[in-house]
Formats: structure tokens, C-alpha cells, sequence
């Protein structure tokens, strides 16, 4: 059998943001990376599915990127996956998602996989399109936000999380694709041993020009902070007074109370 | 400027959140028709035309199908927008439409914006402003961005049928877990810290968790002093949360707990203190005495 | 009548041959028994521990024969060292004896025995057996009436208390029989110098001449038979730690205190990490079960276990020996816990009190690396989280790397990538760049600093955390991977002279570091504050204030600063009401060992312990220099309700507050 999980490299979320020159995606300097949480759920789940089927079954991690995102990958093999591609993309924070996920469908085309696993979305940017569009492009039975997963002879149970705590259960024969969520698992910390023989594992470099054929369908404008929201409004005063002032506030800048 | 709009049932319920795309679509000031896999028995109140595919012979979650009644309606209206929520059942099925369609998809807007869409990333931290580089696009709008519109009337329904498409099998709905409490999913949440004062005023802190109708969270001290159960705890040593609105109710702010809750939209905190830490995160800070204050706001929103 | 007595009176010189025939043989049985505990020791891994021969053996005999880690503890320890000492006479006067009996009298025709000479020596061993009977009834009376909580009473100790005290007392009956045969009616003046054997003889003045010659000899032979059984004892009791903890004083370490051996993580041949097996700990680790006493000294400083955790030091190393003997196969992890080895704060207590150089905190951590590095395990979610912010950030709250330097604005530092040509490089650490109330820390050491004329230097964002808490956590991976940033960094810049404010950064960077390739001075500001006072580039304005201080574990215990906060302290005008447990003999934070980041889920709070005893001093100010121990007292005041009475401030707080300008 054959499995595939694409991972993103995101900044951490703790970073100070800014607009980059073009002003269309952020400024890298001073951002520290790490793999997209969706995206650790989805090497988590494939890992155990690898472990679950044994001998025979080969699991690839998938990244596009620059030169950074091997982070990533080698931290996705010292958590078990057997082998990986890197492809590599000096701006691929440039393309949108339908690009992406056609590189990875162009990639994986013709490797015959038989689940690919994927986040439900990357946390900067947040479209929870890749996914799926991968899943369009290749013919793939595809299902999303998983936040439970079973495999038995070419059939995959896997439990939707929807709104309000609820799940949806969903079977799909394989070849398939699912997006992760949150809740999914508790993704594992890579030990030592794994980590030493992660670095002999293969990492196929493959330039990004060799799969993209498609072009953008959406432009981004501009990148930029929200508008500054009530930022530190200091109220003091009568409780009265006060109470007013905050419900007033709540109405205006929240949905709590509508 | 025409808009399809894509509803949402499940359940066997028109869910209300339906007529956010309606509210959407006012703001576009565009012409509207609903796509609804859904019932004649759940019609939304809209005076316009309704696609309407039975949701009891299409199932409620057959993303397959669903692209292909999709696609037919989108065929009859070509609609410059397609519309669907951000939601389980917007997120799954929007970019097989879009993929169908070759159309640009863009996910989560939270506004209109000149020729453009404004959507959130980083984590909500900033914003993009993307347009369609398409002729028809697909848009997915955040849940809470737009304000419901119940315009009133009666649709007027188009019937569409489409046959099988069973790439998947739809089993079954499982009802939310009934567990302690899962703060990361909560909306709201009011907490208690140290300068609530003592275990007696933990109920006036929860009836204000109740009335904004979300839940108990606490900081570290109070949890360590037995006054709220553990699983309330907001911090890195506790649940890491991201509600849309955070209430902290005389948390001073350590820095433990300032990481747990940071990442909450909006931010409200009550403290006698000026200077407390919490106040440079908070949108706002209320200087008050945190038990003559939570009541009275108590009260106010019950009200 | 000349003062002395005839050597082997009533037994003849004829036993000389079957005496020493039958001590050999008990010698054989000592050697016989240790002999066999060899394969024991010998699963574990080599370590050189007999190199510097001569410093252990004055070690070993000034540790012995002094018996000041033993009476460093006065409850027990007292009566131990007394007894030690009687003991050591009373066999150095039988060794005399024998040498007088069997070499100088046969051989030299003299005899030392006599005259003044034997007058003192008599009365010396009749001192020490007298005394030596007093400390044993201490000692009954301590392990069987006052049963100190967490002393065990095992078969042992009624064997072998039992066993010396037949052996003093058959001493005495012995001499007294000779006595009443031979002085006390003959030499009653000399009789007077054996004041055991005159009070003992009594018992025997009604015998007739011939029965007391038989009974004599049958108490003579006693009494031997029991020094025999003594000797036979030692290897299968509790008397064995005459031999091993005697010996750990040789073996003890000579590294600096906190010594974590570095894992070679190029070494791709090595496939098990820690220690799962007691074959993964030293020989050393082994050999210390057996000269453990179980004198439960650590068990009752360690702040775990005093707060309720599942963690007793004094178990662990039995466990390990309980193992090593009896299932060499047999899990570490599962036979010490989990929670037993998540709850060591690396106080340091259990090692620092240790009467026999048990190495307790290395096991502890050895034991970790296996669960860290071997199984990706946490003590706890929390853990899991700060560990990958380490990661990530550098620091364990997951903030922006690039907010490090943040607290520093406005300040008089200059940032090393922009000038590097500075007095001191001072290594922030965590808690002081990103913790508000810790950056009161940072800020004020750079306004004395300013105030002394030093021209300090920031690394930034550049500072990563150094590592300390994930390297006691186990993760020495993550550990070397920080700790090679930071080096190679600070390397860059040319610096002269690091300083810290935390106690954590101080030892890792100091002694850590070293062995990672890191040479250059680094400075806790607890010393280095000192210094500019003692040089006047700094002075103070006392004011007076009561308080009472806390000595950080990774300062006193570690790195022996104890009294330069004090001076400190006192040179502002401060004066010290003492914490009962202070200097050396401190009470753990809690925070340490990694445990800053952990949450505190078993048990009673340490902080709050800690807040209780600074409050029971009754000043109303606890001081500290840690910002480790700073974040668990703010806390602890707050949980333990002891806002009212105590508060809890800096050292470069009250410094910066008295600064004359």
C-alpha cells in the first residue's frame, strides 16, 4: 500500500506579522517556522496506519517550499514516515491553493496512492482548499476535518467533526483523501533513535517547475493588519455606568449578544 | 452581479445560519438564488428562487451529489458567485465546485471590499484582500461575519434530481460527547482568577459565563485553590483557548495564562488594578471591582 | 605491683594458633561475601571511578574517620560518630593487644603494655566500651521506642544491634571475670583504671576459683565467637556499609556538582538512550544500593516526597538494587514510576545530605532520557507544549523569539549584533526577558549595572533558552541542539564575562556548557553584585528592613553562594531572620529539574510549604535571586493565602532601590 501526507511549514502564530514588499504576504524576517498543526495530525494518523499495516506499505511525506521546509519533512521521517519530496518553490507563499494542489496531483498522478492525508487547512493561510482540490483533481473519494480514522481492506471509517460537537460518520473505499482536525490525535514526539535514523532517509528534491502547469485563479491585493479593533480601551467609573459602556461594546464588536 | 447561494440543513432542520448568505448577498446588493439539499417542509423564509433537491434521496452529507445538483443550478443561473458558508459542509464542498468549475475559490471572507474579498489569516492576526482572477468565483463566508437576513416571503422552488453518485457512504450522525468541558471549542468564555476573592463568588462568575452562553473558565491560583474543577483551567498548564470573546474576571495575567487565552477575538477584562498585565491584551479593561461589576453586567444581559 | 595484665590469662598462648586460624577464616568470609556481590556491580556500565588515587584515599579516610557527614545530622548522626569512635578504640586497643601478645612479647621482649602507659589505655577502652553501650541504647531507643517516621525496622537492625551489644557486654563480663580473678583483690589501684571490668567483676567475686577460671574461658571464647560472627555479619547485613559507603567516599565523583555526563548524539552505534535496564546505569549506580543505609536523610529533605509525591530518593536506590540482585531484566521505569521520576525537582537535597556519596539526582535523570528520548514522553501535556515552544521560540511560553529583547527598551545595554565591545554579555534568560514580573529582574540589574559604570551587552532575539529545564527533563537532544545555538553565538561575539540572573542559566552555562565547548567566565549577579560593592564602583544607601531569604538549590547547593546574598543583603541595610531550613539545608522551590514548566498535580504544593516556613519566620519580605523561585512564591503566596503577610522580592530589586548616587 501506498500513502502519502502533504505538510505545510508555517510560522508560529506567536510572531509579529508584517507585509512583505509586494505587500501581498507576510515579511519573513524574525518569524520562526514550524509544521502546520493540521498537518501533524494528518503525519500522526498516517504514521499509525503505516505502523497498522507493516511490511509493504510505504508512506511519503510531501512538502513544497524553500529551502526551510526540510525542517519539516525531517521532522515528519523522525516521526515515521519512510521517505520524502521535497519540492522545491522559492514562492510558493505566491501561488494559490488551486496551484498547490495541482502540484501535488501532478506529482502524485501516477504513484498510485492509495490514501493521501492532508490538514484540514495551514494555519497561515487558512483557505481548507488544498485538501480537497487534490482529492478533484486526482479522482479521489475525499472527506474532511476527520477527527476519527479507521482502516479495514481498502474502506476508511472516518468521523467528521461538525458544528456544535456533533459527528458525522463517513465509509469511503480507497483511493482516498482526508483532512485532518484537531482532536484527530495526540501527534507523536519523535525519539531519539528515530530521529538519528530520520537522517538517512531519502529526501527527493524536485523543482517545481517539473509539475506546475496551471495558473493562478485567485489575486492577492494586499496583506495587512485588521483594522484596530478597540485596542485597549481603559473604562473606569460608576459600575452603572460601566455596565452600559460594556454591553454597548459587546453589541458593537461581538456576536455574544445578537 | 448574480449569487448562488448554497444552504445548509442537517438534521432535518434548515439551520439558521442559512440566512447569513442572505445577508451576504444584501451587502453585494446582488441578485440572489438558494441552492438547498433540503425539505419542503424547511423552507426558508427568501422570495426568490429556490433550488430544492430532497435531502431524504440526496442525503444530507453526499458532497458527490451535492456538487452535481450544484453545478445544474450553477448551469441554469450562471451565477458570478457561488456561496456557501464556512462551515463542515461549506469548507467540504466548495472546492469540488470550484474544481468542477475551474473557478477561483476564496475561503472564510469576513468582508466586501473594493473589487475585492477581505478574509483572515495567521490565525486571525491579519487580513488579505484577494479577488477572482476567474469570470465566476466561489465564495465561502465566515459564520458570524454577516448579519442574518430574513427578508420574508415564499421561495420559489425548482426541483432538481440527480442520480447517485457514491463515492462515499454517509453513516451517521453521533451526538456531541457529553464531557467535562471542551473550552478550545467554546465561543465564550468568562474566567475567574485570584481577585474574585474566594470560593463563594465562583457561581456569579459562571452566571455570567450562562447569560453571554458560554463557559467557565479560571487561571491557575484559583484552580490550585480548589474554588473551580481543573478541567476549566485556561493557561499552558490548562487549555490553550481561542473564543470569540474572552471574559477575565480578576485575572491579573501571568504570563502562563495570558498564553492560554491570548488568541481570543475579543477581550474583556475586570480588574481593580490599572496596571494589571491582562490590560495589554485586553480590548478592553474594565477598572472595577470585579464582584460589584460581573453581577450588574450579569443582570444587564439577561435582561 | 607493676600496672599491667598477662595477655591470654587462663587461655594460654596454645589458642594463639587456632584465634588467628578462625579470624582468617571470618576474613575469608568478609572477602568471600563481597566476592559475590561483584557480578552484581558488574552489570553496569564502566566509569572511572579509581582514577586521582591518592586525593580519594585522603577522601575516603578523612570522610571516614572524621564522621562529619554523618554528624551533620545530629538526630542518629551523633550517637552514630560516638560510636564510630568508641568502636575504633576499642578495636585499635584489641589490635595493640594482639601485636603485643603475638609480635613484641615473642619477638621484642618488651611490653608496651604496662605502667602509665597501660593505666590510660585501660581506661581509654573501658571509656569507649562504656560509651559505645550508651550510644547502642541511643540507638535502641531511637529505632524501637521514638521510631522516627520513615525509618524502617528490618531483621537487620535487630541482628545487629543485638550482636554489639553482646559483644560489649561479653567485653565487659570477659575483663571482669579476669578482674575477679587476677586485680580486683591483687591491685584494687589498678583496678580503679578498668572501671567497666571492676564494675562487671563484681558480678563474678562469689565464684570459687576454679568455676570462675571455667566460666572465664567459656565467656572468653564468647566473646570471640561473637567478634567472629561480627566480622561474618558485614557482607550479609547492614554492617556491609562499613565496606561500601566507606568505599563511596573513595568512588565519590570528582566532576563539579550538577555533572550530567553529555551524550554523544554523533555516536550513531548508540541504540539505547538513558537508563530502561540496570544494565543502562554505571556500576556505580549499583554499588550505591548497597552502601546505601537507608538512614531515610534524603527522603526527608526531598521536597517531593515531603509534599506527598511518590517519590522517596532512599527507594529509588533500593529499588535499582533490588533489580540489580534479583531481576537484571526487569523495567527501571516500571519498577521506580513515572510519577516518581516526573516529580524530582533536581533540588539537589537528597545528594547534599547523602551520608554515604550516593549519586541520587543522576539516576533520576538518566532514568528520564529514557522516557524522553526513548519513548517521546511528557510528564504532562503542558510540558508537551512548552517543549515544542522551545523549539519553535526558544523560550518555553511560546512567545515571538524576536519580543526576547523587548524588555530592555529604553534601558542603557547594548545589543551584541551591533556593538559587542562590552563589560559583561548578560544571559537574560527565559523568565526575565518574557515574564513581567521577572523583567523587574532583568531591569534593575541593568540599572545597577548602569549605576557601577558597566557597560552591558544583550544577545536579544538572539538568546535562546539555555536548556536547563528540558536537559533535567531528559531531552538532552533538544538540550545540545539550544545549547550549540547559544554557544556558538556568544562564541561570535568575543565575550569576556557572562552574568546571569538565574541560578538555572548560571549552572548550565557555567558547567554545561563547558563540556559542550564553552570557556568563558560566567558569573551568577548575587557574586558579581558583591564584587562592585566590595570595589566601591557601587554603593548603597542602607536602609533598614527585616526579611528572610531563600537559597536557591541551583545557588547554595550547587554552587555554594550562600553567604554573598547576605552581605549583600545586609550591606542594604537588611536584617536576616532565618528560615530553619537554610544554606545547604534549603527547601526546594519546586521549579526545578524542569519542573517550572510541569504542572504540580500530585500532592500538596512545595511552594506553598516553602511560603509557610518564610512566613512562620515572621518578616514580612522573602527574598530571592531566582526568577525561578521568584514565579513559585508569587504564586505560592497567592495559593497558599499568604498575601496579607509575606511578600516576595528580588535581590536587584532592593539593590536598585538603595543605589547611592
Amino acid at each position: 500500500m501506498k500513502l502519502l501526507v502533504c505538510i505545510k511549514q508555517v510560522p508560529d502564530l506567536e510572531s509579529r506579522f508584517k507585509p512583505d514588499a509586494a505587500g501581498v504576504w507576510y515579511n519573513e524576517t524574525d518569524l520562526a517556522f514550524r509544521m502546520n498543526e493540521y498537518d501533524e495530525y494528518a503525519v500522526e494518523q498516517a504514521v499509525q496506519l503505516r505502523e497498522k499495516l507493516g511490511e509493504g506499505t510505504e508512506l511519503t511525506v510531501l512538502s513544497i517550499g524553500p529551502d526551510r521546509v526540510v525542517e519539516a519533512i525531517k521532522k515528519s521521517l523522525a516521526m515515521g514516515c519512510d521517505n520524502a519530496a521535497h519540492i522545491q518553490d522559492q514562492a510558493a507563499s505566491a501561488k494559490d491553493p488551486w496551484q498547490i494542489a495541482s502540484i501535488i496531483a501532478a506529482y502524485a498522478k501516477d504513484k498510485a496512492f492509495d490514501i493521501i492525508f492532508t490538514g484540514m487547512q495551514s494555519q497561515d493561510r487558512g483557505s481548507a482548499q488544498v485538501g480537497v482540490t487534490i482529492a478533484e483533481q486526482l479522482g479521489f473519494a475525499c472527506t474532511t476535518t476527520i477527527v476519527g480514522f479507521d482502516y479495514v481492506d481498502g474502506t476508511i471509517t472516518a468521523k467528521r467533526e461538525l458544528e456544535g460537537g456533533i459527528k458525522g460518520v463517513v465509509k469511503l473505499k480507497t483511493p482516498a483523501l482526508v483532512t485532518c482536525q484537531l482532536g484527530l490525535n495526540v501527534p507523536r514526539y519523535p525519539t531519539l533513535p528515530n530521529i538519528m535514523k530520520a537522517k538517512k532517509k531519502e529526501i527527493v528534491a524536485i523543482p517545481v517547475a517539473d509539475l506546475l502547469t496551471e495558473e493562478s485563479l485567485t489575486t492577492t491585493a494586499s496583506f495587512h493588519p485588521p483594522a484596530k479593533k478597540g485596542g485597549g480601551i481603559v473604562l473606569e467609573g460608576d459600575v452603572a455606568d460601566l455596565v452600559e459602556k460594556v454591553i454597548a461594546i459587546l453589541k458593537d464588536k461581538t456576536t455574544v449578544l445578537r | 452581479m448574480k449569487t448562488l447561494l448554497i444552504g445548509e440543513y442537517r438534521e432535518g432542520k434548515l439551520l439558521d445560519s442559512t440566512y447569513e448568505l442572505l445577508g451576504f448577498a444584501g451587502q453585494m446588493s446582488a441578485e440572489t438564488s438558494m441552492l438547498l439539499v433540503g425539505s419542503e417542509t424547511q423552507l426558508p423564509t427568501y422570495s426568490g428562487t429556490l433550488y430544492l433537491a430532497e435531502a431524504a434521496t440526496c442525503g444530507e452529507y453526499n458532497p458527490g451529489l451535492h456538487k452535481k445538483l450544484i453545478l445544474e443550478a450553477v448551469q441554469k443561473e450562471s451565477p458570478d458567485l457561488i456561496v456557501f458558508l464556512h462551515s463542515s459542509y461549506g469548507w467540504d464542498l466548495a472546492p469540488r465546485v470550484a474544481a468542477a468549475l475551474k473557478a477561483a475559490q476564496i475561503s472564510e471572507v469576513i468582508a466586501i471590499t473594493d473589487g475585492g474579498f477581505e478574509v483572515g489569516c495567521c490565525n486571525a492576526k491579519m487580513r488579505r484582500t484577494v479577488k477572482p482572477a476567474t469570470a465566476q468565483a466561489v465564495l465561502t463566508i465566515q459564520a458570524g461575519a454577516f448579519p442574518v437576513l430574513q427578508s420574508g416571503g415564499t421561495p420559489n422552488i425548482q426541483k432538481l434530481t440527480a442520480a447517485g453518485d457514491c463515492t462515499l457512504e454517509f453513516v451517521g450522525y453521533e451526538p456531541a460527547e457529553k464531557k467535562d468541558i471542551d473550552l478550545a471549542k467554546a465561543e465564550v468564555i468568562v474566567s475567574a482568577g485570584r481577585g474574585i476573592g474566594k470560593k463563594d463568588n465562583v457561581p456569579a462568575i459562571q452566571a455570567l459565563a450562562k447569560a453571554l452562553g458560554g463557559e467557565l473558565g479560571a487561571s491557575r491560583p484559583v484552580v490550585d485553590a480548589g474554588w473551580v474543577e481543573h478541567s476549566h483551567q485556561v493557561g499552558t498548564t490548562g487549555q490553550t483557548v481561542s473564543p470569540k470573546l474572552y471574559v477575565a474576571c480578576g485575572i491579573s495575567g501571568a504570563i502562563q495564562h495570558l498564553a492560554g487565552m491570548k488568541k481570543s477575538d475579543f477581550i474583556i477584562a475586570i480588574n481593580k488594578d490599572k496596571d494589571a498585565p491582562i490590560g495589554e491584551i485586553a480590548d478592553v479593561l474594565v477598572v472595577a471591582d470585579v464582584m460589584q461589576f460581573v453581577p450588574a453586567l450579569t443582570a444587564k444581559v439577561l435582561r | 605491683m607493676e600496672a599491667t595484665r598477662e595477655i591470654y590469662w587462663n587461655i594460654g598462648h596454645g589458642v594463639v594458633v587456632p584465634m588467628y586460624l578462625l579470624a582468617f577464616a571470618a576474613f575469608g568470609v568478609i572477602v568471600w561475601g563481597f566476592w559475590q556481590r561483584l557480578p552484581i556491580w558488574r552489570q553496569g556500565k564502566e566509569l572511572e571511578r579509581c582514577d586521582r588515587y591518592d586525593e580519594r584515599v585522603k577522601r575516603m579516610l578523612s570522610e571516614v574517620f572524621s564522621q562529619a557527614k554523618i554528624y551533620r545530622v545530629t538526630d542518629g548522626g551523633i550517637f552514630h560518630s560516638i560510636f564510630f569512635w568508641s568502636f575504633l578504640i576499642l578495636f585499635a586497643g584489641t589490635m595493640l593487644v594482639m601485636i603485643q601478645a603475638d609480635f613484641f612479647t615473642p619477638l621484642l621482649q618488651i611490653n608496651l603494655l604496662s605502667g602509665e602507659f597501660y593505666k590510660a589505655f585501660s581506661l581509654a577502652l573501658d571509656a569507649a566500651g562504656i560509651i559505645a553501650l550508651l550510644m547502642l541504647a541511643g540507638f535502641f531507643i531511637r529505632r524501637f521506642i521514638i521510631q522516627p517516621k520513615g525509618l524502617e525496622i528490618v531483621k537487620d537492625d535487630y541482628i545487629v544491634l543485638q550482636l554489639l551489644f553482646a559483644i560489649l557486654i561479653t567485653g565487659f563480663l570477659v575483663e571482669g571475670a579476669r578482674m575477679a580473678a587476677t586485680e580486683l583483690q591483687q591491685n584494687p589501684g589498678l583496678a580503679l583504671f578498668s572501671p567497666g571490668g571492676l564494675l562487671a567483676g563484681q558480678l563474678f567475686t562469689t565464684l570459687t576459683a576454679g568455676t570462675l577460671l571455667v566460666t572465664h574461658k567459656i565467656l572468653w571464647w564468647l566473646h570471640f565467637a561473637l567478634v567472629l560472627g561480627f566480622f561474618c555479619a558485614i557482607p550479609y547485613t547492614k554492617l556491609r556499609h562499613i565496606i561500601t559507603t566507606s568505599a563511596n567516599a573513595f568512588f565519590a565523583p570528582f566532576e563539579p556538582k550538577g555533572f550530567i555526563a553529555t551524550i554523544n548524539l554523533e555516536d550513531e552505534t548508540i541504540e539505547q538512550f538513558g537508563a530502561a535496564l540496570i544494565s543502562d546505569l554505571s556500576w556505580k549506580d549499583l554499588f550505591d544500593a548497597d552502601a546505601c543505609t537507608s538512614c531515610k536523610r534524603c527522603q526527608d529533605r526531598c521536597p517531593a516526597h515531603t509534599t506527598d509525591k511518590p517519590l522517596s530518593p532512599m527507594k529509588i536506590v533500593k529499588q535499582i538494587g533490588e533489580l540489580a540482585e534479583g531481576n537484571p531484566e526487569g523495567s527501571l521505569i516500571e519498577t521506580v514510576s513515572q510519577d516518581a521520576l516526573w516529580a524530582c525537582t533536581t533540588c539537589r537535597a537528597c545528594q547534599d545530605i547523602c551520608p554515604a556519596n550516593i549519586e541520587h539526582v543522576n539516576k533520576i535523570i538518566e532514568m528520564r532520557r529514557t522516557l524522553t528520548l526513548m519513548e517521546g514522553a511528557f510528564p504532562g501535556d503542558e510540558v508537551r507544549t512548552a517543549v515544542s515552544n522551545i523549539e519553535v521560540n526558544g523560550n518555553p511560553f511560546g512567545l515571538a523569539y524576536a519580543a526576547r529583547g523587548d524588555w530592555a527598551e529604553g534601558l542603557q545595554v547594548s545589543l551584541m549584533e551591533q556593538d559587542s565591545d562590552v563589560d559583561i554579555l548578560y544571559f537574560v534568560g527565559c523568565y526575565a526577558s518574557f515574564d513581567r514580573r521577572n523583567q523587574a529582574i532583568a531591569r534593575n540589574f541593568i540599572t545597577i549595572c548602569t549605576a557601577a559604570g558597566i557597560k552591558v551587552g544583550l544577545l536579544g532575539k538572539e538568546e535562546k533558552c539555555c536548556g536547563e529545564p528540558v536537559r533535567k527533563l531528559g531531552n538532552e537532544y533538544l538540550y545540545q541542539m539550544t545549547a550549540a545555538e547559544n554557544i556558538e553565538l556568544i562564541k561570535a561575539y568575543n565575550v569576556k564575562k557572562i552574568v546571569t540572573t538565574c541560578p538555572h542559566c548560571f549552572n548550565t552555562l557555567a558547567r554545561d556548557y563547558k563540556d559542550l565547548g564553552l570557556d568563558i567566565p560566567v558569573e551568577h549577579y548575587s557574586t558579581y553584585i558583591q564584587t562592585l560593592l566590595n570595589t566601591n564602583r557601587l554603593k548603597l544607601t542602607p536602609e533598614p528592613f527585616k526579611f528572610t531569604y531563600h537559597d536557591s538549590c541551583y545557588l547554595g547547593r550547587y554552587m555554594d553562594i550562600i553567604e554573598q546574598p547576605r552581605a549583600i543583603l545586609s550591606q542594604a541595610g537588611g536584617s536576616i531572620v532565618e528560615m530553619d531550613k537554610n544554606g545547604y539545608d534549603s527547601f526546594c522551590c519546586g521549579a526545578g529539574g524542569g519542573r517550572i514548566i510541569a504542572e504540580e498535580k500530585l500532592g500538596s504544593k512545595i511552594s506553598e510549604v516553602r511560603i509557610k516556613m518564610a512566613t512562620d519566620t515572621g518578616a514580612p519580605l522573602l527574598i530571592s535571586n531566582c526568577p525561578f523561585c521568584l514565579t513559585m512564591f508569587e504564586d505560592g503566596i497567592k495559593t497558599g493565602g499568604a498575601e496579607e503577610q509575606l511578600r516576595v522580592r528580588d535581590l536587584a530589586e532592593i539593590v536598585a532601590e538603595r543605589i547611592m548616587l
